[in-house]
């Protein structure tokens, strides 16, 4: 494995200079910030707390659906879309990292070549960093730096079978889950949670046969789910390659209202998990970098290989020191 | 009976054997393993018991013969000559014979005529083989942003019927188009550039049947390796089919492709990869063919073989070219019912050979050895043992003459001298050579029967399959060099010797002004600014929309349009403009 | 797992030149060297290479070219990371580059060439090396 430690940038990329930058629409600013932001170098937290009080005005679209959705293709042609109603877009493209090697293959960018020198869109690709609950954290600061920088759409498009993809999904206003014709037990795969967080259903390759009987098991289901007056929510068909239901989709993005309490009951949910999730790796690393600094941990580790204690106590006895 | 007693006896035979088996093992083999400290020997040996269910006509047979194990035929037409030849100091690759020349393309078509002029002045009279550049390959005008640093680099830019005439300037009288043949290595244009065969023969009033040749035409294996595609699979095949119908009934002495699975092996296939991907794309164009109402044996003659891949394990590649002519044969006689043993023969121009990518930038005088190895396997499954490549052809700087001479040479001592190719498949009956051809012939078939499941080639293609599978194939065979579990000497062992660098100023052998290449872009782009000048745009409007139309309509042979937008002097882009619009562009999938 | 900075590199095709085989090989080794690997596919234009540098951040761009045309369409991508004013990402090149091109690359501001036979792992050492601190 290859040693991480970056040098430092020749160009002034201060904190202050990135932050500047991106408020003046300046891509490379925002770039950069981005990946000092994602690698929480010191200071991140700080010039979080700087941008935070610009955001609020984008609206952030999930995407999310097994491999083979076509997810790529369809982020596209939505993107594309919207740049042709007046609205500019920012793209989070997420791929799992290897839990092997920490590296990552970001491949999602080649379905989306038509968009890279569209002056409207930005791309980020980012890996999962095999963090739990971490990339939600991640992908909720680049979503608030695009949103700093004027991006009007932030569309977000994970994997959708990890815990990981769905928790980034997290992030997002709105939910799109995309299922494919023939998919067999793709259905199968729409479980797992996903589910309750989906507010719109895309049937992507919707000219290969037996997309009706995907739109007909998606139907039922969600007719065995919802409350009693509860709206459903839509099903649409598209084919991206055949640019066919990306305008009609587009439009229900735009205008689609999820129920304003569930909105309410929605953004409450979203603040709460920021909250405890930022409170939970905040604790941890301080207590962590502390026990490993003083040695407390190794001696633990010596005195539970040795049998000498074991690991539930040693924990309690830990954090004596701090309850 | 005497039918009741042979099973008896062959069974008492391999069991006499077995027990000997099983005794050399104790007494010799294994004494021998233990001796040097190792789990397993590091040979192998293969004896009767390797081919139990031995069958000679039905698995071998003899050359020419179905199943064509043995060979495509008894001997090839450089065979019979090759007395002769040595006596008069014939090069094949001059032409001459009615032959093509050597591959060769480059700059405008003017730049490519005069070189065609210069080497017919030298006595290399052959037709035109030619290499187009990547412009050309992916349907686009040498005015287009992606024409960029890349006309006339690779090959010969051809932007309109204009061009294609201008390299046939110099083949007139003996040189006429009925007397030499052309080969076009084009792919996704290949319908425009053989319209533009055709055409050229109407307007010099030369009969269509009489035209010989060999477009590339092989769309399939861009996807898996080689990326000049256009259109997705799908839409590409209904232009296959056009050109399949289209040549079988008035140019039937054209071939209709050159198949290739040498380049989804260069790609980082597999051994039985490259063989079935290469079926599953044949019968996908044989399909095509049908499809368009053809009887198989009407066209399958006309299919041809590029090369498959190939590697230094030389017992390996001669066993895939017996495989290969087996499987080809069964899969035309009992899948497609083709009637004609020429339907079921897999004609290509060579047999085994290394593979340009078994040679090394480290060390290249031993990419002649490595060549040499490739000329024996060559000799040993059907062809002419030619040795190939030039030994620095991984430099990057064209062949010198000192190269081409050697490895000319080296295929002549082959032939000569150590008389390789005057026994047919001389490993035929070899127990291992059998036994061999068997286990890759049954690793293929269950490759595509995979494919097949999935709905053929094309779904293979549109589903990423072929393609993740060649490039995982690449990055473990990476891999095995990097860790040493797959040796290439100079380059992963034994380096740090004596180096052998080559001398760089060799003489290369000045085929083309590379001056001419700075300015190649800037005079193409000069002629296509008159040519749309000059042309009548009414009739140029009124075949691309014609073209457009027909198209749209999957019953409708394309042929016909482009030869019209051919004659109207539309150019190369403006009619795959066209067809894009209809057809799309095909997506690569995600790594 | 390591949480924190990790080095991102582009691996791109400039050009209409279709051999993949050394990129793919390259992108999945660097990969497996904990590198994230942004892959674009085939026929990017230098336009597009550049903006997807500048996007994605990255450390370094990796051209693979097999086509001969290496030295304008390096030339060309050099030029534009320098106009967005990214002259600090890092350039390497890789294919068929013969022996005399190198240094006329490296003049233009290429860090390193690899040509063909390079293991994987020479080129992850490399990087790694050359963007670290150390």
């Amino acid at each position: 494995m290859v040693d991480q430690m970056k040098k430092p940038k020749t160009v002034d990329h201060s904190w202050d200079n990135l932050i500047a930058g991106v408020q003046t629409g300046n891509v490379r600013a925002m770039a950069r910030l981005i990946t000092r932001v994602e690698d929480r170098e010191p200071g991140w937290k700080d010039a979080m707390k700087t941008i935070y009080p610009a955001t609020g005005s984008a609206r952030v679209f999930g995407i999310t659906g097994s491999p083979g959705a076509g997810k790529s293709s369809l982020t596209c042609e939505i993107a594309d879309e919207l740049v042709s109603r007046g609205l500019t877009v920012g793209i989070i493209a997420v791929d799992p990292s290897s839990p092997f090697s920490g590296g990552a293959l970001l491949g999602d960018r080649l379905r989306m070549k038509k968009l890279f020198t569209l002056k409207e869109i930005f791309i980020r690709s980012m890996a999962t960093r095999g963090m739990l609950g971490g990339l939600s954290q991640a992908a909720r600061d680049v979503v608030r730096i695009m949103d700093v920088f004027g991006k009007d759409i932030i569309l977000i498009e994970t994997v959708g079978v990890g815990q990981d993809e769905i928790e980034v999904v997290k992030a997002a206003d709105l939910v799109m889950v995309v299922s494919i014709p023939g998919q067999g037990d793709g259905i199968q795969a729409l479980k797992a949670g996903i589910m309750e967080i989906a507010d719109l259903y895309i049937i992507n390759k919707a000219d290969l046969p037996g997309s009706e009987e995907v739109m007909a098991d998606i139907l039922a289901m969600l007719e065995l789910s919802s409350e009693p007056g509860e709206t459903v929510p839509p099903v649409l068909k598209t084919s991206a390659l055949k640019n066919y239901g990306i305008k009609e989709l587009v439009t229900t993005l735009l205008t689609h209202q999820i129920g304003k309490n569930k909105q309410d009951f929605k953004r409450e949910i979203q603040a709460k998990e920021e909250i405890l999730s930022l409170m939970e790796s905040e604790v941890f690393s301080r207590i962590s970098r502390q026990w490993e600094h003083s040695g407390e941990l190794d001696n633990a580790i010596r005195q539970m290989i040795d049998k000498k204690k074991d690991p539930y106590s040693i924990v309690t006895d830990m954090l004596q020191q701090f309850i | 009976m005497s039918g009741i007693r042979k099973p008896a006896k062959k069974n008492k035979k391999y069991e006499e054997i077995e027990i000997a088996e099983k005794e050399w093992k104790q007494n010799v083999l294994d004494k021998r393993v233990s001796r040097f400290n190792l789990l397993k020997s590091p040979t192998r040996f293969y004896s009767p018991l390797a081919v139990k269910n031995s069958n000679f006509l039905g698995k071998v047979g003899f050359p020419g013969q179905y199943p064509f194990t043995a060979g495509t035929n008894p001997f090839d037409f450089w065979r019979a000559y090759a007395e002769d030849a040595a006596k008069m100091g014939y090069r094949p690759e001059w032409g001459g014979a009615g032959g093509v020349g050597k591959y060769g393309g480059f700059g405008t078509a003017e730049d490519y005529r005069d070189y065609l002029i210069r080497m017919h002045s030298m006595g290399r009279s052959g037709g035109p083989n030619m290499a187009f550049d990547l412009v050309t390959q992916c349907g686009y005008d040498s005015d287009s942003p992606y024409a960029e640093g890349e006309v006339g680099r690779v090959g010969v830019a051809i932007d309109s019927f204009r061009d294609f005439t201008t390299i046939y300037e110099p083949y007139t009288g003996d040189l006429e188009i009925d007397r030499v043949p052309s080969n076009f290595t084009i792919n996704a244009p290949a319908a425009i550039i053989i319209a533009m065969y055709a055409v050229l023969a109407e307007k010099r009033g030369i009969p269509l049947e009489k035209l010989r040749g060999t477009p590339q035409n092989d769309i399939l294996k861009e996807f898996i390796a080689r990326g000049t595609y256009i259109y997705p699979p799908k839409q590409s095949l209904r232009l296959f089919r056009d050109i399949c119908v289209f040549c079988t009934r008035h140019m039937p002495k054209l071939n209709i492709n050159s198949i290739g699975g040498y380049h989804i092996r260069e790609a980082g296939a597999t051994r039985e990869q490259d063989l079935a991907f290469s079926m599953a794309n044949a019968a996908a164009y044989i399909q095509a063919g049908i499809a368009g109402g053809l009887d198989v044996d009407s066209f399958a003659p006309k299919q041809t073989f590029n090369a498959f891949g190939g590697s230094m394990e030389i017992y390996q590649e001669i066993a895939l070219q017996r495989a290969a002519r087996r499987i080809y044969a069964r899969m035309l006689k009992e899948r497609f019912q083709a009637k004609n043993p020429r339907s079921m023969m897999i004609r290509q121009p060579i047999t085994a050979h290394i593979g340009c990518s078994s040679t090394t930038l480290q060390r290249p005088l031993n990419n002649l050895t490595r060549a040499v190895v490739g000329g024996m396997a060559a000799g040993m499954s059907g062809g002419m043992p030619g040795v190939f490549p030039p030994y620095d052809e991984p430099l990057g700087l064209g062949h010198s003459q000192e190269a081409v001479q050697l490895q000319l040479d080296a295929t002549r001592i082959l032939i000569y001298e150590a008389k390789v190719a005057d026994v047919n498949d001389p490993w035929a009956g070899s127990y291992f050579m059998e036994s061999l051809t068997d286990e890759i012939e049954s690793g293929t078939m269950a490759e595509m029967e995979k494919i097949e499941k999935m709905g053929g080639a094309v779904a293979a293609i549109e589903n990423g399959y072929m393609q993740k599978a060649v490039s995982k194939s690449a990055y473990a065979k990476q891999n095995q060099i990097e860790r040493q579990e797959e040796f290439v000497v100079g380059v992963n062992c034994f380096t740090n010797e004596n180096e052998i660098s080559v001398n760089v100023n060799r003489q290369v052998e000045a085929t083309y002004d590379l001056e001419l290449l700075k300015s190649a872009e800037e005079r193409q782009k000069q002629k296509l600014e008159k040519l749309k000048r000059q042309r009548n745009s009414k009739t140029v409007l009124s075949s691309l929309s014609a073209l457009k139309d027909h198209a749209k309509d999957e019953s409708a042979n394309l042929m016909i349009d482009i030869c019209e937008c051919v004659r109207n002097d539309v150019t190369l882009q403006e009619m795959c403009d066209v067809m894009r619009e209809v057809f799309g562009e095909f997506q690569q999938t995600k790594l | 797992m390591s949480q924190g900075k990790k080095i991102r590199v582009l691996v791109a095709k400039p050009g209409l030149d279709g051999h993949e085989r050394g990129a793919h090989v390259v992108a999945y080794g660097l990969r497996d060297a904990g590198f994230e690997v942004i892959y674009t596919g085939l026929r990017q234009t230098t336009k597009q290479i550049v903006n997807t540098a500048i996007q994605e951040d990255v450390d370094v761009v990796g051209l693979s070219i097999l086509s001969g045309a290496h030295l304008s369409l390096t030339r060309k991508v050099i030029d534009g990371l320098k106009t967005q004013g990214a002259e600090d990402i890092m350039v390497i090149v890789g294919g068929i580059v013969p022996e005399g091109d190198i240094p006329l690359l490296k003049d233009m501001g290429v860090k390193e060439v690899f040509t063909a036979g390079t293991p994987v792992s020479a080129i992850s050492d490399f990087i790694g090396a050359a963007v670290s601190s150390i």
